[in-house]
């Protein structure tokens, strides 16, 4: 269901910029967006009982409508941070991203919706409104229910003779101090991969803006009545993204909401354990053979989880450097081998061996699998699919006139290989990868791009006749690489019926 | 591959993306509305912090087990500092409606005996009962009646304050 909304909404965004791979990027944008706007609104803000739910009036009654946006875009952004990370915890769960090396961006990840949603609340305190007297209530008397014996806490609001200003001071306090923990927790939850992308693409941070802009416009941010212990309102307009849990509460008792909580959070954390039952042959860490690695640092700078780190040379080799893998780190995308200059099977000895390998689909491997694929193939205008795992399902596209090669990442093959499997007598070579943004393993299909641009080392050479190549972000769309193949095939017979027989 | 969309039609669709979205935002930042008592319904709040009496009295040290303490810590008289727990009692118009007992806090037992209850009850005219025992003996020693009308969406405040000698009713 998940892919069907990704692909419904690649006809709608550019691809590159489809908001369902930018969740994270759009969520840390929203909470970005609630900061800037609460410094601005802290400057006028009162922090003493008669003063907190005038601060709100004001801004809400400012005649210039600056006000209302301020409040507006504060509480929205907000809002929106809440709903975006629950998309992307969702998005990452059912795509399996806490196995393996993943499990560090997991965990870390998995305590910052709770510092989202005390951020949220304490924020919707300071407001000291009806709806706040109920929420800072409904959280007291939740959190009396943990076994530590004090039903202290929400006497604090019985009566506003109970409050004083310091409470307000100190909600204040908490409503700084909890997003700047967000804001470092973010930090630290993408440290274990390289190249993390912390915002959107532009077009997504102009459309976000506009759209909180016109909704803090259209519907402004308002508090309701003034905070009155003597009085219970029947019905109240809560914020459901961030008040949901007292009605919840309300409705199955305190203690069941922190089991539930606690459960589904200690499930959370449990998840990347998995990855014992699920490791496969494939997911096999990256393996560097010293003798042919001369430490240029270009899997170092391809890997997209810094699985790949260049150390002092250990041998008696002249080269500064060596690779080094962590097999932790490493998710076996194979990305380091594309990028290893001595990955191409133009090498004349009979085992390649390249600088960095994946144990379980060698550069050597690729290169047999190439030549008795493409040797054994009986038909006219025959086709090379190199094709990732991840995306299209391949067996339905072997035939007498194509040899399918599966790859860890479409990243994964040096451009060498197409050069060569045009030189083996292929009329044309098809690359196809993950949809465009959603590489399994982050970069691929970036770094495919700028190697087959020559924008990165290593490039596909000049002399390889592009129109002979084609590269595809198909996803699973197998239609998209069927049409290729027949486009590739046609321009092949062209070209025999244009060429002149002896 | 299919056909990309006309750049008009692609600004329509994302315009409705955003549109979907925002309206999610809006609708659940304030609706539904919470229903949190029922229209003529009051709510009662049973609040208190009240340290019970020791639960054992002092009594004299004998010579013997003045000569087994250290010479620093001979008091001639022990005092434990544990609590009694604190039993309260309330009834509305004769049917009981809370009957807690609750221990004191602190790990030697020695604090205040806290207690937060909160209760939706109809609106209207009520009878109040409280009575609190806070002895070794579980014997009530405060007790206190008060009549009540309460309309809808009135907050009523039990707490019990030693200096004010017993139940403060607040609200009604």
């Amino acid at each position: 269901m998940f892919s069907q909304v990704a692909d419904f909404l690649d006809n709608i965004f550019p691809p590159h910029a489809n908001p369902w791979r930018h969740l994270g990027g759009l969520a840390f944008l929203c909470l970005l967006l609630s900061c800037l706007s609460g410094i601005i609104a802290y400057t006028m803000y009162d922090t003493s009982v008669q003063g907190a739910y005038e601060s709100g009036l004001r801004l809400q009654n400012d005649p210039m409508r600056l006000g209302p946006l301020l409040r507006g875009l504060h509480r929205y952004a907000a809002d929106a941070a809440v709903l975006l990370v629950l998309l992307h915890l969702i998005r990452e769960t059912v795509q399996f991203h806490f196995l393996g090396a993943r499990w560090f961006s997991w965990l870390t990840g998995l305590g910052l919706p709770g510092l989202l949603l005390i951020s949220g609340l304490t924020g919707l305190w300071l407001l000291w409104d009806e709806r706040a007297l109920y929420s800072v209530t409904a959280t007291a008397q939740w959190l009396q229910a943990l076994p530590l014996g004090s039903e202290l806490l929400a006497r604090n609001f019985l009566s506003t003779q109970a409050l004083n200003d310091r409470f307000f001071s100190l909600i204040m306090f908490i409503h700084i101090g909890v997003p700047l923990l967000l804001l470092g927790g973010t930090w630290v939850h993408v440290q274990r991969i390289s190249m993390a992308r912390f915002y959107p693409p532009r077009s997504l941070i102009w459309g976000s803006l506009g759209m909180l802009v016109a909704l803090a416009l259209a519907f402004p941010a308002e508090s309701l009545n003034p905070a009155d212990t003597s009085f219970n309102a029947a019905q109240l307009s809560l914020d459901w993204f961030f008040m949901f849990i007292h009605p919840l509460a309300q409705a199955l008792s305190d203690q069941t909401v922190w089991l539930m909580v606690s459960g589904v959070g200690l499930a959370l954390a449990m998840l990347p354990l998995l990855t014992k039952f699920m490791r496969t042959a494939v997911s096999q860490p990256a393996q560097v053979h010293l003798a042919h690695c001369n430490g240029c640092g270009r899997c170092a700078a391809d890997c997209p989880f810094t699985a790949v780190m260049m150390t002092q040379r250990s041998d008696a080799s002249p080269h500064k450097f060596q690779a080094w893998v962590n097999p932790n780190l490493c998710t076996a995308c194979g990305i380091c081998v594309g990028a290893c200059p001595s990955s191409t099977p133009f090498r004349r000895i009979e085992d390649i061996v390249s600088g960095i390998d994946m144990p379980d689909l060698t550069v050597a491997m690729l290169r047999n699998q190439l030549k008795h694929e493409l040797a054994a193939l009986t038909g006219l205008h025959q086709i090379v699919l190199f094709s990732c795992r991840q995306a299209a399902n391949l067996s339905c596209f072997a035939d007498h006139s194509t040899a399918v090669i599966p790859l860890h990442c479409a990243a994964m093959l040096p451009p060498s290989f197409i050069d060569y499997a045009l030189r083996l007598g292929a009329a044309g070579v098809i690359l196809a990868g993950c949809k465009e943004g959603a590489c399994e393993f982050r970069l691929g299909d970036q770094w495919v791009r700028q190697r087959m641009a020559g924008l990165r080392e290593p490039q596909l050479r000049a002399r390889v006749p592009r129109e002979r190549l084609r590269v595809l972000w198909p996803g699973r769309d197998h239609l998209v690489i069927q049409k290729a193949a027949a486009d590739l095939r046609r321009s092949a017979n062209l070209t025999a019926l244009q060429t002149p027989h002896d | 591959m299919p056909k990309p969309l006309p750049k008009y039609l692609q600004f329509v669709l994302q315009t409705m993306a955003y549109a979907a979205f925002a309206t999610v935002l809006g609708v659940f930042s304030v609706w539904p509305s919470y229903q949190q008592r029922g229209v003529n319904e009051a709510i009662l709040k049973l609040s208190f912090s009240h340290s019970g009496q020791l639960k054992f009295a002092c009594r004299q040290r004998d010579a013997a087990e003045l000569a087994k303490t250290a010479v620093h810590m001979r008091n001639k008289m022990d005092c434990p500092r544990e609590r009694s727990q604190v039993l309260v009692e309330l009834d509305m118009d004769g049917q009981a409606l809370f009957r807690i007992s609750t221990a004191p806090l602190g790990l030697n037992r020695d604090g205040a005996a806290t207690v937060y209850r909160r209760l939706a009850i109809p609106a209207g005219p009520h009878l109040f009962s409280a009575r609190l025992a806070d002895g070794p003996d579980g014997v009530i020693h405060f007790s206190s009646d008060h009549k009540v009308d309460l309309k809808p969406g009135q907050v009523l405040i039990i707490d019990f304050l030693t200096g004010s000698n017993g139940f403060v009713f607040t609200g009604g």
